[in-house]
């Protein structure tokens, strides 16, 4: 299973789907999501990992089938997500399951009810939940939490874990996560900001993103329909003029019923929907980058820097999919000392950990001319770069690392240099700001002998004061 | 006494002109003479060669001439405190002494070429506000000097007096010459050859007073044979290595330098340079060495110097072009110990 490979792994993605999800229920009710999460390892091997929300909670009666069927994610519509649709979750569910072989306890509480309390497991053979017990049990708020236990090595990935949380409060500012594992002090991260992330719309897929695949589970959802219909309907940005362009252009009948299409047929339309230059670049308002004000409010937050710079790329498209660059140049003593930033990878507002070299982020990263831009291993910088699209390019199902896509390295560099542009700019500024007061502070020291000696020489009683005169004349410097 | 009033006065009003305009709120500049050889010029009424009317300003508004210019009220300063209490510092001394003012040098060529600002803006040479040189020249022979400095005015000295020769300090170059039996002052380039010249009796051979100058001589010793020759009438014959650097010597000895164009009292125009010539290195067939690339430059340098225009000086030039060879003094010493006396100087000094 993805993200799932060995023990240490599987507590790690654990808890990430399962903050994940709570973090992504939050917003979407519109609330600042309060998140606790709480981690015991009573029996050797064994992790019971409990993540608690304050979100609008589940109706009872979508219990079972939220938590304990494997769902397929939808692709009709698309936005950007953490998580694949509760797909994650169940996948770590049905990970406890079949290592400790113990139910998945949910216990939840919306506007209809005071608290249910479940107990389930997952019917693996005919992907169907079993409720094991259920019972009223009533809950202060409203919100969900999930136990989850599981087979798991805790020591080994603790700290992965609190640094995940800790990003995850720089990704999502407005959210506050605190943690607490056995006897240990609880850790908290954030809120940093108060603002919500607006709700995201719901999209339809841009034709460019349509594969065979997509095309054909479309059609068959909308069977007895026009070819042209069937186009304007499915995809966003497609109307009357556009869809009748792209039908001359790959001389189809208009009114062709779609179910009559045959395979073959359906190959040259997904193949020809790609080469067509008629679309219209797609929407962006499916897309929730963190923000200047936030972004950069929570990285000061968790670090100490001095210097902080933000730029932002986009929207553009990769394959059809619209996807925004945020990136943060930011100095400080807290960052290690390097000839090149330490990098903090996002996608999608999930902060990356694993696999780094494999990421086309640390790649571009690591190649780089730095130096160019006065950054060098004496001052301590580090870069934050948010990738946000409603389609990340995953190297692997595990989720930690960016595939290379020529339009996603393009824009990357170009936040990168911009970035870059505005540190040296400021660097060398202050480095000439630095060199005159230190010029006028030797000025004036040299100035001040030249009149100690003098007086002196000439045999005058005191030595007169010259600082307004050396002021005089720097400012008169500074004017030119 | 007078001439210590003087100095102090003179610098005194150097302070003046300094804090004068700061009083009044403005930055003071001063105006430096420009001492390159090409601001050399030959004075004929003085008959020596004196800085030309090129001039440099030191303005205390410019960051690139305050620092120079503070480290010369300072050495005036420094100057003001040695002659108010009558000793004598020597360059180097000089330039140790800025630290515990706060003042920086970069190295002793730096403080070397303030204080010959401080010459320059005054007029007065720097023996007069008691700083010297640290390297000594030595000078032997048959003379009785009278010192003039505190403690020591009034004693008479016989400067046969060590068989190693005296050295030429503060106290030496202003004692008067009292009674002489010499006829010439021969200096001479190396340590080895006074010696020499001292060891086989060639000063009584001669009846020589000689100096050893040792490299560029100090101003000290160039002023002490200013003193012989003008006060005792004696001819002064210069004997020095066989190459550019050694015939230049001699130079600054007859006409002077840039650097001390600006004092008095110094030169020698009647002195004669003797050798070693180029003509000497032929006709005595003295081992010699190739000139280098810098001494073949540094022949260039002196064609186009003013100071070598006269005739002789050219020919000397060129003989040292055409057979590209130098040889030091002491290259007489294949033909035997006493050559050099014996026959060389015999033959050049007459």
């Amino acid at each position: 299973m993805a993200g799932f490979g060995n023990p240490s792994q599987a507590v790690y993605s654990t808890i990430r789907e399962l903050v994940e999800n709570s973090i992504d229920a939050c917003e979407d009710a519109h609330r600042l999501p309060i998140i606790d999460i709480r981690i015991t390892s009573e029996l050797p091997d064994i992790v019971k990992v409990i993540v608690e929300d304050n979100g609008t909670g589940i109706p009872a009666e979508h219990v079972p089938e939220a938590f304990a069927r494997v769902l397929f994610g939808s692709k009709y519509h698309q936005r950007q997500h953490r998580g694949t649709f509760g797909l994650g979750v169940t996948m770590a569910i049905l990970y406890g399951q079949i290592t400790t072989d113990s139910p998945v306890i949910v216990h939840s509480r919306n506007q209809d009810s005071r608290g249910m309390l479940y107990s389930l497991y997952i019917d693996v053979e005919k992907n169907q939940p079993i409720v094991k017990h259920s019972e009223q049990v009533d809950r202060d708020t409203e919100g969900t939490s999930v136990t989850v236990a599981l087979k798991g090595d805790l020591k080994r990935v603790q700290d992965r874990i609190i640094e995940y949380l800790r990003m995850t409060s720089i990704s999502s500012p407005h959210a506050q996560i605190s943690i607490h594992i056995d006897e240990e002090p609880t850790e908290k991260f954030g809120r940093w900001s108060e603002m919500i992330p607006s709700p995201l719309l719901d999209s339809k897929p841009h034709p460019r993103a349509a594969d065979m695949e997509l095309l054909r589970r479309l059609v068959q959802a909308q069977s007895g329909k026009r070819l042209q219909d069937f186009l304007i309907d499915s995809f966003q940005r497609v109307g009357e003029r556009t869809s009748s362009r792209f039908l001359k252009f790959i001389a189809f009948d208009p009114n062709r019923q779609v179910d009559t299409l045959t395979r073959d047929e359906l190959g040259r339309i997904s193949s020809a929907i790609r080469k067509f230059d008629g679309f219209e670049a797609p929407e962006s308002k499916s897309l929730s980058p963190i923000g200047e004000k936030e972004f950069s409010g929570s990285v000061r937050s968790v670090f100490n820097t001095s210097t902080l710079y933000y730029v932002r790329r986009g929207p553009s498209e990769w394959q059809g999919n619209p996807f925004i660059i945020e990136g943060i140049l930011a100095s400080g003593d807290d960052f290690p000392k390097s000839d090149i930033p330490t990098l903090y990878r996002f996608a999608n507002r999930v902060p990356l950990l694993y696999d780094p070299n494999e990421d086309v982020l640390t790649k571009i990263t690591k190649r780089f001319n730095w130096k160019r831009y006065n950054i060098s291993s004496s001052i301590p910088v580090s870069l934050f770069i948010h990738f946000c699209s409603t389609r990340v390019p995953f190297k692997a199902a595990g989720k930690q690392s960016i595939g290379s896509v020529p339009e996603i390295e393009a824009e990357v560099v170009s936040a990168l240099r911009e970035l870059g542009r505005l540190y040296s700019k400021r660097a060398r500024r202050m480095e000439k700001a630095q060199r005159d007061t230190r010029k006028m502070r030797e000025f004036s020291k040299t100035f001040q002998q030249l009149v100690k000696f003098s007086a002196e020489l000439a045999e005058y009683p005191e030595t007169p004061s010259t600082s307004h005169l050396v002021k005089q004349l720097f400012e008169v410097d500074t004017n030119e | 006494m007078n001439e210590n009033q003087r100095v102090l006065t003179t610098l005194t009003q150097l302070g003046k002109m300094i804090l004068d305009p700061i009083l009044e709120d403005k930055f003071p500049s001063i105006k430096i003479p420009d001492r390159g050889t090409s601001n050399i010029v030959f004075d004929k009424e003085k008959n020596r060669f004196v800085l030309g009317s090129s001039t440099s300003i030191r303005n205390s508004s410019n960051i690139k001439h305050i620092r120079s210019l503070t480290q010369l009220t300072w050495v005036a300063a420094f100057a003001k405190q040695l002659t108010e209490s009558s000793r004598t510092s020597s360059l180097r001394d000089l330039y140790y002494s800025s630290e515990a003012f706060g003042i920086d040098f970069t190295d002793q060529s730096e403080s070397d070429r303030i204080v010959t600002d401080l010459e320059c803006v005054t007029g007065l040479p720097r023996e007069s506000f008691g700083i010297f040189p640290e390297e000594h020249s030595s000078i032997y022979g048959e003379l009785i000097m009278e010192y003039t400095v505190p403690d020591y005015a009034g004693r008479e000295i016989d400067l046969t007096i060590s068989p190693d020769g005296l050295p030429i300090g503060p106290a030496l170059m202003t004692a008067n010459p009292v009674h002489s039996d010499a006829e010439i002052v021969l200096a001479v380039e190396s340590g080895g050859m006074f010696s020499r010249l001292i060891e086989t009796k060639a000063w009584k051979r001669f009846n020589a007073i000689l100096i050893q100058l040792g490299g560029q001589p100090p101003r000290a010793t160039r002023s002490i044979m200013r003193t012989l020759h003008d006060s005792l009438g004696l001819p002064v014959y210069l004997f020095t290595d066989g190459d550019p650097w050694g015939m230049h010597i001699a130079q600054v000895i007859i006409s002077g330098s840039a650097n001390s164009a600006h004092v008095e009292g110094l030169t020698i125009p009647d002195a004669k340079w003797i050798g070693v010539t180029p003509q000497d290195i032929e006709h005595y067939s003295l081992p010699s060495e190739k000139l280098n690339n810098a001494d073949l430059k540094r022949l260039d340098e002196l064609s186009r110097d003013i100071r070598y225009s006269g005739t002789e000086w050219q020919m000397h030039i060129d003989e040292f072009r055409r057979i590209r060879v130098k040889a030091e003094q002491q290259a007489f010493s294949r033909y035997g110990m006493d050559f050099v006396v014996d026959s060389y100087l015999s033959e050049k000094i007459p």
